[in-house]
């Protein structure tokens, strides 16, 4: 069994970006932190408990982006991931999600990954459509969402669950090869022990370069950022805390519930 | 020029979903042609379903019979939508951003050489904005292709309207997909609905902005304030294990509308605010003034929650609880 998770970078303090002069995308800040996006550590600890289960199995991880992604590759190698791979972008900008699945894809074709996990979606751009375009791309089946999987691995075929609204469960019996999405709460990602962080500091990373021939469509929807307009709907108490807590005393008395 | 706009109604249990009707209002902030429904299911649903389309709409309703296969299946909709749609370019289809929308857009796009955009919450000057970083900031999408695959945000349009003048014509077509590699096995019950939250008049929600588990006293403690109260929480809590997923509110936990919601140090997801806006009366409190809870609070404090509850619940035993 072969398993390929897809981790992203992401930032991890919104609050430090800037929209660009041509307000095309944003910038980082000096303050901005990175750190492997949510979704994806539920996916890289999901392939791991398979590999405990089934200790035949080599996960891999790989991600796309410039030279600082490579610290998140290496989160995933302390993680227990056996091999990291990158594929490195010149510049630090927007993908949008019909590139980024069509060079992972592309990367990855003929590796013979039984299984292709990615989060349930990017906490940056939160567009959700790659795990979904790369099943299509590389023809495998896919499901969205999970929170629970199970595998036959004799019979070629894997049983999930993914999440529904209200909290129930659609449960489907997927052919090998799939891409799952993973959804968070699936498991409690284990965090990194020191020594295997120091380990996975010195490991080689594979260095794919990708293809040079994109397709010229798949630059995506993506036009402009902008500042989002919050029309607050109601009315913000104002004054010291004090003030605020003693209005706010108030307020819940006129209402009855106090 | 556009020729089509459809819009992919979903249902479940043999009801239609609001949030179809939902992408009837977002279709009529489009300029373009009049949209038509689809609706996939299997025969002995497909007619009282595309009937309450076709009565409520007054649209023309596509009713495309899948046969035996009686529930949702990304495969099935896949194909049969992409099948049906390949000659109809160029087109947008608008798609609920469900948990079902949203698992079939981007390789039903595939199918079909469209482009795709997700989670829309909005049209401004014919783009479409939608949420990034969390909110923190807006993107404006616009197609690339001719033809665009659309999922709208649950709740970012209300419902359209019925309209009764007319009722709509309905068009049956058979699906010939019949051979498909993934099979379902059924839908299970949430094991994490709470009735303490959907009993209760007022709930205290805990947000990641508490900051860490030994926080949540600061919650209890506001509790004691309310005798018929339950504790809630946001997603991202239960992730971290401070509050077990039975108190997670939204779209993918509990729905809840208590007379109070208290939110405390909750950024406001859309996925959470799915859950909780109907609340008749909602305080929050977050020290970031843009935090999108504020677009449905009626009582926003812009303070940091484990400093402001003490005060508050302080200043509340000065008034009322304090002995001589």
């Amino acid at each position: 069994m072969k398993i390929l998770v897809c981790v992203k970078q992401v930032c991890d303090n919104p609050d430090t970006i800037t929209i660009n002069e041509s307000s095309a995308w944003i910038e980082y800040g000096p303050a901005t932190v990175f750190r492997m996006n949510r979704y994806d550590e539920y996916a890289v600890e999901e392939a791991m408990r398979i590999r405990e289960r089934f200790p035949d199995t080599e996960v891999h991880a790989l991600s796309l982006g410039p030279a600082r992604v490579q610290s998140t590759i290496r989160r995933a190698l302390g993680m227990g991931v056996s091999h990291g791979i990158h594929i490195p972008l010149d510049e630090d900008r927007y993908v949008s999600p019909a590139e980024r699945a069509w060079i992972i894809s592309e990367a990855v074709r003929g590796r013979g990954y039984d299984l292709i996990f990615t989060g349930v979606m990017a906490e940056d751009d939160m567009e959700a459509q790659v795990g979904g375009l790369i099943s299509s791309l590389l023809g495998y089946s896919s499901a969205t969402g999970v929170m629970a999987e199970q595998l036959f691995n004799e019979a070629g075929e894997i049983a999930v669950e993914r999440e529904l609204e209200g909290g129930r469960r659609e449960g489907l019996i997927l052919k090998l090869p799939a891409v799952l999405t993973i959804q968070s709460g699936i498991n409690t990602p284990r965090y990194p022990a020191l020594s295997h962080m120091l380990k996975a500091k010195a490991a080689p990373l594979e260095i794919i370069e990708q293809s040079s021939h994109i397709p010229p469509d798949l630059s995506g929807t993506l036009r402009a950022i902008t500042e989002p307009s919050l029309s607050a709907k109601g009315e913000f108490v104002e004054g010291t805390a004090s003030m605020k807590a003693l209005k706010l005393l108030d307020i819940l008395h006129g209402h009855s519930f106090l | 020029m556009l020729e089509h706009i459809f819009i992919l109604a979903l249902h479940e249990q043999g009801k239609i979903l609001q949030e179809t009707y939902e992408c009837l209002s977002c279709a009529d902030d489009m300029a373009g042609p009049l949209p038509s429904l689809i609706v996939l299911a299997d025969t002995k649903t497909l007619s009282p379903l595309s009937q309450e389309l076709a009565e409520k709409t007054g649209l023309e309703v596509i009713a495309i019979d899948t046969g035996s296969i009686d529930a949702y299946c990304a495969e099935l909709y896949i194909k049969t939508l992409t099948a049906y749609l390949r000659d109809k370019s160029p087109f947008h289809i608008i798609i609920p951003h469900t948990s079902q929308g949203a698992d079939c857009a981007p390789q039903l796009a595939h199918g079909l050489d469209a482009c795709c955009i997700t989670a829309v919450e909005g049209i401004e000057e014919g783009r479409f904005a939608r949420s990034m970083f969390g909110g923190r900031v807006k993107a404006l999408h616009s197609p690339s292709r001719t033809s665009a695959v659309l999922t709208v945000m649950p709740g970012a349009w209300k419902p359209a309207e019925p309209d009764r003048r007319s009722i709509g014509t309905i068009t049956v077509v058979f699906s010939a997909e019949r051979s498909l590699s993934t099979r379902t096995s059924g839908i299970k019950e949430s094991m994490h609905t709470n009735t303490a939250l959907t009993v209760a008049e007022v709930i205290i929600s805990a947000g990641r902005g508490i900051g860490k588990a030994q926080n949540m006293a600061n919650l209890a403690l506001l509790q004691t304030l309310f005798p018929r109260s339950a504790l809630g929480a946001s997603r991202a809590v239960c992730d971290l294990g401070w509050l077990d997923y039975t108190h997670q509110v939204g779209s993918t936990g509990n729905k809840v509308a208590p007379k109070l919601y208290f939110a405390c140090g909750i950024s406001g997801a859309l996925q959470h605010l799915a859950g909780m806006k109907n609340s008749r009366v909602i305080v929050a409190v977050n020290t970031d003034p843009n935090a999108s809870i504020f677009t449905v609070a009626d009582y926003c404090i812009v303070e940091d929650v484990n400093a402001f509850i003490p005060l508050f619940v302080n200043l509340y035993d000065d008034r009322h609880r304090k002995k001589p």
